[in-house]
């Protein structure tokens, strides 16, 4: 081998070690997908993205699970035993996952998967097996729980939360027109704005211009400076956290004023943080109530804040998903098998949750006060 | 209108910057660099870094993670495009190897800053806005537009009148003539690609500046739309991809105010596809497009 | 034994589409072109399969495929006819423009509900089906190695100004394999359509032409059959990695990533015929040694 050659190659082994050292971690139960040992109890698994494009709220979900788990197996009952696994943000592997959980690992249920899109592809597999899926963080209005009568969501669709929202907004506000800018490209903030935009209609306000933006964009001056010379009385956006306070801050830098109303991607601390000063005032519809002073929020707060992790809406429903399992688990009289889960879920009823307080709708989907809040003095506050 | 002008040169300012790099090695060797929007990225968390964790001044950071960009350039020349070479597929094989390079960097930079979404700490900029007639541009907008055009004037002048340009011109005209006239080939697609890099590591340190938002998939959304900026200027000239990268910006944003978001990108491609077929050269190339 | 089948036959599944997306690449390839298109190609057959299946009820499953093979190869004849006069690198860029232009329509479209695409496809993709498909395009791939056309396509690969001196009606042929490839990556995209009940315009970005070009590579584009054991190889590495990974108590995170990048950039610089050629190799080495 070549000099040149042989540089290259110690070069890239040096890379490779240098990642592979740092890449084991010490979460609370369990590294990798290997499974917390607890004696006896379920076996849940749970399908996150962990790497990928949705890789962020993955972790956010996995750091809610493990808290979850803690509380749970830390109060008496069965204990729940949940194997986390990687779906790489795709759909292949999704389905390998699952098929893995639902054959090899012979779960009793299944949490998530993070995506939408990985959900319609993964979910009919459960389904079929008569495995209960609970769905963290899935919110298309459609093609998730009408899979089937196994699947069943805690995460509140955007057309729960959208039109309470927006009418609040127009109690306080009273406006007549509006500009909308939303991420097209993306299932969560694609629903959100075929909400919006019916919500809007419903009450009578005038949409005087749509823009979009994909979610890599960085840059929306193009957008905003189209609609805010429409002069809209407001800005209606639906966007994730991350676009949501670039757009916002952009909007201010060029000039816009008036009151912005966001949608349940806007509900994380992260938003705040990145968006700083131009964050006052944005008005957000939400499903997960950050200031809920509920014993059950509170006890979600704390475990959040002792993993050092931000807590927010990604955790929150994950968390929640895992207090809903073993409450399913109690109604079924503590049998956790397949069946018995099912039969659990159906039963539960105002579940103390940090969402508030919990229950299905006949559709198998989350039913609970979603609240809007409004950011005051760089803190989101309940609007009345 | 002057508003949406002004966000167009803005816009258009950052693509030329990142193109003027990727067309510079497409002259010399040939070769689409994919790896490319890889050290986009990796000099703006460089930068972050060195703004956030050390602390330094944004004035010491900036031209520091340029030259980390530059000296990441001469590091993938060594490793992914010269074993490559001598070889009869060596514009395919030497695409492949960059994509090869810019998963690793991706990898590492995923590994050491995580997939969430970095930013500057407040304050590392003034945040000041000024008004040009009707339309209002931040400080950070103008300072962008000026370290662009600074940067690619310098690189213009570089190659029309020193040394090493000349040398780097004859190696794009023929590598084989360049080394009987006596220029050391090796040294001079190693600056190249140094500066290259460099520039598109400003691109990238600026771009992560002026939006505030730097992940480890920031350079994707950046490198198809430098492949029109390239083709529309021509591939190998250095003042087609500038004025291609300007042009790009201001189509875009008009695209934007008067289309409509949704057609933006389709309207880049649509672009890409038209100099293609009806004019492959581009603006200002000169490399042979077509078959003979 | 039976569940540990039972549990991995959707990754059987995916190694057969995967390899069928390898072969696509390798078509184009094979004659020297870089086509970079057939993630469009894959995305319109498996749209225009499913919205038969969702819309015209009582269409059978073969005339859906048939439908998935055939719409791409007619847009690749549209695409090719202005496209296919330009060399190397402009070839491929102006096929991943038209690749990215395929998923904006996707994206933008109401009718196909934009981002949130098609869901609800019954699953009429069996194990057998990807199988007998992936056998079909091996044996025509196969079938056109020795034959006058394969002479033809190797040729054009090597120098095609001289191909054509020689006579080789170079444009058709490269037509040819444009539509044969786009064909294969529809049809892919209609099996893995109904087989994972979905689709969705993010399934068919950039990133999945250049999986399939980095599966074609990796496989080697030497042999016919090379691109197949290149998907299947990578279509399996994660899973081993996961299963290694959960042994070694590794966190997923970006090592998968780099170790993606790392078994890249090692095929194209030690060992560019790609792995097919590695028993060759081997051989050669042990019989210098000795």
């Amino acid at each position: 081998m070549s000099l040149a050659r042989r540089w290259s190659f110690s070069l890239l082994l040096l890379l490779a070690a240098a990642c592979r050292d740092q890449s084991t971690e010490a979460p609370a139960s369990g590294a990798g997908g290997t499974a917390t040992a607890s004696g006896g109890g379920a076996t849940i698994g749970a399908a996150l993205s962990l790497t990928g494009a949705a890789a962020s709220y993955g972790a956010l979900q996995r750091a809610g699970i493990q808290a979850g788990v803690e509380q749970v197996n830390g109060g008496g009952g069965p204990k729940l035993n949940v194997l986390i696994e990687d779906d790489a943000s795709t759909k292949e592997q999704g389905i390998t996952v699952f098929q893995k959980f639902i054959n090899r690992d012979r779960v009793s249920a299944i949490l998530g998967p993070t995506l939408s899109n990985t959900a319609s592809a993964a979910d009919p597999l459960a389904q079929q097996a008569k495995v209960p899926v609970l769905a963290i963080s899935n919110t298309a209005p459609t093609g998730i729980t009408d899979i089937g009568n196994y699947i069943w969501r805690d995460s509140l669709t955007e057309a729960q939360v959208i039109p309470g929202a927006l009418k609040k907004a127009q109690e306080k506000l009273d406006f007549k027109t509006a500009g909308v800018l939303y991420g097209n490209d993306d299932v969560f903030t694609k629903a959100g704005y075929d909400v919006m935009q019916k919500a809007l209609a419903d009450l009578a306000v005038k949409v005087l211009g749509t823009q979009t933006f994909a979610k890599p964009d960085r840059d929306y001056n193009a957008q905003l400076t189209a609609l805010i010379g429409l002069k809209p009385d407001v800005l209606v956006v639906s966007a994730l956290a991350d676009n949501a306070s670039s757009i916002v801050a952009q909007a201010r830098q060029r000039g816009w004023t008036g009151p912005i109303l966001g949608g349940n991607g806007f509900n994380s601390p992260a938003f705040i943080k990145n968006a700083g000063a131009a964050a006052e005032g944005v008005m957000v519809g939400t499903s997960w109530n950050s200031l809920s002073q509920d014993p059950a929020n509170q006890k979600f707060l704390e475990a959040m804040k002792k993993g050092g992790v931000n807590p927010d809406q990604f955790s929150a429903q994950a968390y929640t998903g895992v207090i809903i399992l073993a409450e399913a688990i109690k109604q079924a009289g503590g049998k956790t098998g397949r069946e018995d889960i099912v039969a659990g879920l159906a039963k539960v009823k105002d579940l103390d949750t940090p969402l508030g307080k919990f229950s299905f709708t006949p559709g198998r989907d989350a039913q609970h006060e979603p609240s809007v809040q409004q950011v005051k003095d760089g803190k989101f506050q309940i609007v009345q | 209108m002057g508003q949406q002008v002004l966000n167009g040169i803005f816009l258009g300012s950052i693509y030329a910057l990142f193109a003027v790099g990727y067309t510079l090695v497409f002259g010399v060797l040939d070769i689409l660099n994919l790896a490319h929007q890889a050290v986009f990225m990796l000099a703006a968390f460089i930068a972050l870094a060195l703004v956030a964790d050390a602390h330094l001044s944004l004035w010491v950071a900036l031209p520091a993670a340029v030259l980390a960009g530059g000296a990441i350039g001469i590091v993938l020349e060594r490793v992914a495009f010269r074993p490559l070479r001598g070889r009869a597929d060596s514009n395919i094989s030497g695409l492949i190897s960059s994509l090869a390079m810019a998963t690793v960097f991706e990898a590492i930079a995923l590994q050491i800053f995580g997939p969430d979404i970095s930013r500057f700490p407040p304050g590392t900029f003034p945040d000041r806005v000024v008004r040009i007639g009707a339309a209002t541009a931040s400080l950070l907008q103008l300072c962008i537009v000026g370290i662009s055009v600074v940067l690619m004037a310098v690189l213009t002048l570089l190659l029309a009148r020193s040394r090493l340009g000349r040398q780097i011109r004859a190696v794009a005209e023929s590598p084989r003539a360049a080394r009987i006239v006596g220029i050391d080939v090796d040294r001079a697609i190693a600056m190249a690609f140094f500066l290259s890099s460099a520039l598109g590591g400003a691109a990238g340190v600026l771009f992560g500046l002026a939006f505030n938002s730097i992940s480890p998939d920031v350079g994707r959304g950046v490198e198809l739309k430098g492949l029109a900026v390239i083709i529309l200027g021509g591939m190998g000239s250095v003042p087609g991809a500038v004025i291609a990268g300007f042009a790009l910006g201001l189509i875009e944003v008009f695209t934007v105010a008067h289309l409509g978001s949704s057609f933006r990108d389709a309207v880049s491609f649509a672009v890409l596809f038209f100099v293609l077929i009806a004019r492959p050269r581009g603006l200002f190339g000169r490399a042979a497009a077509r078959e003979a | 034994m039976a569940d540990l089948l039972l549990a991995y036959q959707s990754l059987f599944a995916f190694v057969g589409i995967n390899g069928l997306l390898a072969l696509s690449v390798y078509t184009t390839l094979s004659c020297g072109q870089l086509s970079l298109a057939n993630a469009g190609f894959m995305a319109i057959g498996a749209y225009t399969s499913a919205l038969i299946t969702l819309r015209a009820s009582g269409v059978p499953f073969i005339a859906a495929l048939a439908a998935s093979a055939l719409l791409p190869a007619i847009v690749a004849v549209l695409l090719g006819l202005p496209v296919l006069r330009l060399r190397g690198v402009f070839l491929a860029i102006a096929t991943v423009g038209f690749g990215e232009v395929v998923r904006l329509f996707f994206v933008n479209w109401d009718y196909t509900n934009g981002a949130m695409g098609l869901v609800a496809i019954p699953q009429r993709t069996q194990l057998w089906t990807i199988a007998l498909a992936l056998a079909l395009a091996l044996f025509i791939l196969g079938r056109l190695r020795g034959s006058r056309a394969g002479y033809a396509l190797e040729a054009i690969r090597e120098d095609e100004t001289a191909a054509r001196t020689m006579g080789i009606y170079t444009t058709g042929h490269k037509m040819a394999m444009l539509a044969l490839g786009a064909a294969l990556a529809g049809l892919a995209g209609g099996l893995e359509a109904h087989f994972t009940f979905m689709v969705a315009p993010g399934g068919y970005a950039f990133g999945r032409v250049v999986e399939m070009l980095v599966q074609a590579v990796v496989g080697g584009t030497a042999a016919f059959y090379g691109p197949v054991v290149g998907a299947a190889f990578l279509t399996l590495l994660p899973e081993i990695l996961r299963e290694a990974g959960a042994r070694l108590g590794l966190a997923p995170g970006p090592f998968r990533l780099l170790l993606n990048g790392l078994i890249l950039l090692a095929v194209i610089l030690y060992l560019p015929n790609g792995l097919v050629s590695l028993p060759s190799r081997l051989r050669r080495r042990s019989r210098g040694a000795a």
